[in-house]
């Protein structure tokens, strides 16, 4: 019962905040409650008893990637420039395709078949994740960390002032 | 006796034993529970009043002055009086500040400055919970205090403000990367992430023994996570002012005070757990109320090294400490933690004696530090022979 | 590179790291300045017209309110303006007393502004501290001469105000060799230190050309490699008598400015070794009337200020005060370089260089 209820507690956090990212119409606002709303998300990982993953997700979500998305805001925009219209003139299209998207979603949400295993969560299951990470995945992972590298240079190569 | 060797968790059991008798079960818990945040919380209050205290003596003592002497005995009640000012202080708050966001960012700082401590263990079987990735929570808790410090920056309306706010999300992105790599060799030699079980893993040893690099980039990075000297650009007060928090006063700059001075006491706390045994040490086994006097020494040795740091170095420039963050802290904790699992797999391999592997370990440190300082010199070369590096010869005429 | 906007921050009026009040409009790309334009006059008091309305020893203690720092060399420079000006001479043991209370004003003034320097770089005011520690030993000396420590209003035309008390010159030599083994100790802390290597080496390029086109004078132009010193170039005073050198550099960034500091602080010291040596007994002040009425005229007359040439022209009518009273400062004009200084470095590097040019409002102002 508790549990529900900070079930809903989080998912109401998650789900207003998400909201409130795309109606603010102060685009700084608007990434603050990006980061509430992954906070929300957060909590939920923490009930579903996978603490690593939550901590991840407040890591890489709200620490890196939120805030980047502020520095950005900071950066590129004219600063202290408060709101700005949020639509423009595509707007009805983009509105149809989200709205066919989420009836996708919904649909297939309904349809497809959950698995649920009745085991406890295993005692050691970061291990489990980093040699599965390095075993079983080795491939894909490599692959992640490639893709990743080449971002990385192609950033420092824009971004790179010339000298000579 | 043995009520007395372990007084604080005994009374601790005591009290929720007593109120077991007529409370139910989950809400002894819960009592337990909020009570425990409550001493975390004022212990922590007061040790931030007195570390500014602290500072202030330490750094007087350092410029040759003596210090705030005039309230109380050796100025004793000083952080009484200061934070007595900054209640009573006005609020101010800029017209074309951004007000919510203005208000909230000091209370996320304080939460985020705070919230580490549900997993730091302060002595034997004192720890708010400990969680099996107390380290990785620590970590990612520091990104919240970046955040706020945006909002900071941003909501006050003033571009000293954002100029201290981007200066700090630079700074504390950059630090984070080699600060978690070089706690990734802790992990992988004492093959936890709880912090309870980390100290416990260095019941033999200090990791500082087998780990010096790896303390040495904690060390730095942590004091760039806190913002502390010398790399406290965010908030440098000779350029920015104040930084981010350029346009609070009264409550709401003291929680940014405060917030500043837990996280340096957490950045101390979180390297002695890591490298200096948290609250090991001699007799802890017969008696354990020792175990919390260990550590707060460990942390206050570290602090007090922190604040003399500040009173001693200028502060460096950001491009500077950026550089020094990814071109030589992050390559030296990538080659500490690959050196690391090497010689730990190839001496379970060979089944070196441990004192033996620490030996490996020290050599494969100090391996580490000489090609670092073999590239920094060369580097050095290189720009000198470029006409970079002037001699400064005095002509006299 | 990627292009941001670029925004204008202003710095100052009222900022830490701007040694009085002064405002610098920045236009800044991220952290990196474009442009900067100086504002002045915030601490404008109207000396220069003030002074038209007072007699020429009513000025003497406007002048202490210039570079507040220095008051001796101030006075040092209006007096013996209006000695050129009226032609008083001067008792040898006055000259002797004034060289020394210039070279001890030299030395506080580059103390304070090695202090102020390493206080701007971010040093949580240690060396500060210690700057300012040696500064009041000295400040003791100007007390026990005059009464004040820091508008000394010391100098007065023909001579000097009060003679010295005998316990002077023991104590100053005592101050002497305590400094020359503490500036050993302040090289000791801060001349090797890597962070002050690297915020100070290479930043502020003042080159050799802009200096001298620029009328840069002082440690700042001597920094650049220029050996130009009032004290060797138009001797005043009795300065041809001491054996002195004048140090210079090459590099003419802030660390070569801070470099030229020390070495002054040391050639200083010898001069006032000389000078306690060689000070002769007599008279220290010749009979001028307390209503100086100089004849018609002008007269210049520039002095070694710790902070360059600073210059008085005084034009006479014939009245009890001066027609027209000009101060040449020389940070005004040493701080005319600095937008060129500073453009393409970041706000820490414009905080430096501003700690290494060594400027006080009270002169740029008046």
């Amino acid at each position: 019962m508790v549990l529900q209820a900070v079930f809903m507690l989080f998912s109401a956090m998650a789900v207003g905040a998400a909201l409130a990212v795309v109606t603010n119409k102060n685009i700084f606002h608007s990434a603050l409650f990006l980061v509430v709303a992954l906070l929300g998300v957060a909590g939920l990982y923490v009930l579903l008893e996978a603490p690593f993953i939550a901590v991840v997700q407040v890591l890489i979500y709200v620490g890196a990637i939120s805030t980047l998305i502020l520095f950005a805001i900071m950066l590129t925009r004219r600063l202290m420039d408060a709101s700005e219209r949020q639509r423009n003139e595509q707007w009805f299209i983009s509105a149809i395709v989200a709205v066919g998207l989420f009836i996708v979603l919904v649909l297939s949400v309904g349809q497809v078949h959950w698995p649920v295993v009745h085991t406890d969560v295993p005692e050691n299951h970061l291990n489990r994740l980093g040699q599965d990470l390095m075993e079983h995945y080795v491939l894909p992972f490599e692959v992640t960390a490639v893709l990743l590298l080449a971002a990385l240079v192609g950033a420092i190569v824009i971004a790179r002032e010339r000298t000579r | 006796m043995a009520f007395l060797s372990d007084l604080l968790v005994n009374l601790w059991n005591w009290i929720a034993v007593q109120l077991d008798q007529f409370l139910p079960s989950w809400a002894t818990a819960l009592v337990m529970l909020f009570a425990a945040a409550v001493v975390i919380v004022v212990f922590l209050l007061l040790t931030v009043m007195f570390l500014t205290l602290l500072e202030r003596k330490v750094v007087a003592r350092i410029a040759d002055r003596i210090g705030p002497n005039r309230v109380g005995p050796f100025g004793l009640l000083q952080p009484i009086a200061d934070t007595l000012k900054l209640i009573i202080k006005e609020n101010t708050e800029p017209a074309k500040a951004d007000h919510p966001v203005f208000r909230l960012a000091p209370a996320v700082v304080a939460t985020a400055a705070l919230m580490p401590y549900a997993v730091i263990p302060f002595g034997r079987g004192m720890v708010g919970s400990d969680v099996n990735i107390g380290v990785l929570y620590v970590i990612s808790i520091s990104s919240l205090t970046v955040i706020a410090v945006l909002m900071a920056g941003w909501g006050g309306g003033n571009k000293y403000g954002v100029l201290g706010g981007m200066r700090a999300v630079a700074q504390m992105f950059s630090f984070e990367v080699p600060l978690a790599l070089s706690i990734g060799s802790v992990a992988l030699l004492t093959g936890s992430l709880s912090l309870v079980a980390i100290t416990e893993a260095q019941r033999k040893l200090w990791l500082i023994v087998a780990q010096p690099i790896a303390f040495l980039v904690y060390l730095l990075c942590g004091a760039a996570e806190a913002n502390r000297a010398p790399f406290d650009i965010p908030e440098a007060e000779s350029e920015l002012v104040a930084g981010y928090h350029v346009e609070y006063s009264g409550v709401r700059f003291a929680f940014f005070y405060m917030a500043e001075y837990i996280n340096m006491f957490t950045t101390s706390a979180m390297a002695t757990i890591l490298f200096l045994g948290g609250w090991q040490g001699p007799f802890v086994e017969r008696v354990p109320i020792l175990s919390i006097a260990y550590f707060l020494a460990k942390v206050y040795g570290l602090v007090f090294l922190m604040i003399w740091v500040r009173a001693t170095f200028p502060r460096l420039r950001i491009d500077q400490l950026l550089d020094l963050s990814w071109k030589v802290l992050l390559p030296l904790a990538l080659m500490n933690l690959l050196v690391t699992a090497v010689v730990d797999k190839v001496a379970a391999q060979v089944r070196l004696s441990s004192t033996l592997t620490i030996g490996v370990f020290w050599g494969s440190n100090l391996v580490l530090v000489g090609v670092v300082a073999l590239v920094l010199y060369l580097s050095y070369r290189r720009k000198r022979a470029r006409g970079l590096n002037p001699h400064y010869q005095i002509h006299w005429h | 590179m990627l292009k941001t906007q670029t925004i204008t921050l202003n710095l100052g009026p009222q900022h830490p790291s701007t040694h009085g009040l002064f405002r610098m409009v920045l236009t800044m790309d991220g952290e990196t300045i474009v442009c900067l334009r100086p504002v002045f006059g915030y601490l404008h008091r109207g000396i220069e017209k003030l002074a038209e309305t007072r007699t020429y020893l009513q000025n003497i203690p406007l002048t202490d309110r210039l570079d507040y720092i220095c008051s001796m060399t101030n006075n040092l420079a209006y007096v013996i303006a209006v000695e050129k000006l009226a032609g008083i001479e001067v008792p040898e043991r006055a000259e002797y007393i004034r060289v020394i209370m210039a070279e001890f004003t030299r030395v506080v003034n580059h103390l304070v502004a090695i202090g102020a320097l390493l206080n701007d770089l971010g040093t949580f005011f240690t060396p500060m501290l210690y700057c300012l520690r040696e500064r009041e030993r000295i400040l003791d000396l100007f007390e026990m001469t005059c009464g004040a420590r820091m508008t000394c209003n010391y100098m007065r035309f023909g001579g000097v105000a009060a003679d010295l008390p005998e316990e002077f010159v023991p104590q100053a030599r005592e101050v002497i060799a305590g400094l020359y083994y503490w500036v050993d100790d302040l090289e000791r802390l801060l001349t090797a230190n890597e962070i002050l290597l690297v915020r100070l080496q290479g930043i502020g390029v003042l080159p050799r050309e802009l200096a001298i086109n620029g009328s840069v004078t002082g440690p700042t132009l001597r920094a650049s490699g220029v050996p130009y010193d009032v004290r060797k170039a138009k001797p005043y005073s009795i300065y041809d008598r001491f054996d002195f050198k004048i140090p210079t550099l090459d590099e003419g960034d802030c660390y070569a400015r801070y470099l030229i500091r020390l070495a002054e602080i040391r050639q200083s010291l010898h001069i006032l070794e000389q000078a306690l040596q060689d000070l002769p007994p007599g008279e220290v002040q010749t009979k001028v009337s307390r209503l100086l009425r100089p004849p018609p005229g002008d007269a210049y007359a520039c002095t070694e200020s710790p902070k360059g040439e600073l210059g008085f022209y005084l034009v006479s009518d014939g009245g009890i005060s001066p027609y027209r009273f000009h101060v040449r400062a020389p940070t005004l004009i040493n701080l005319t370089v600095l937008p060129d200084l500073v453009r393409g470095l970041r706000i820490p590097d414009l905080v430096a260089i501003i700690g290494s040019i060594d400027i006080v409002m009270g002169e740029i102002d008046r």
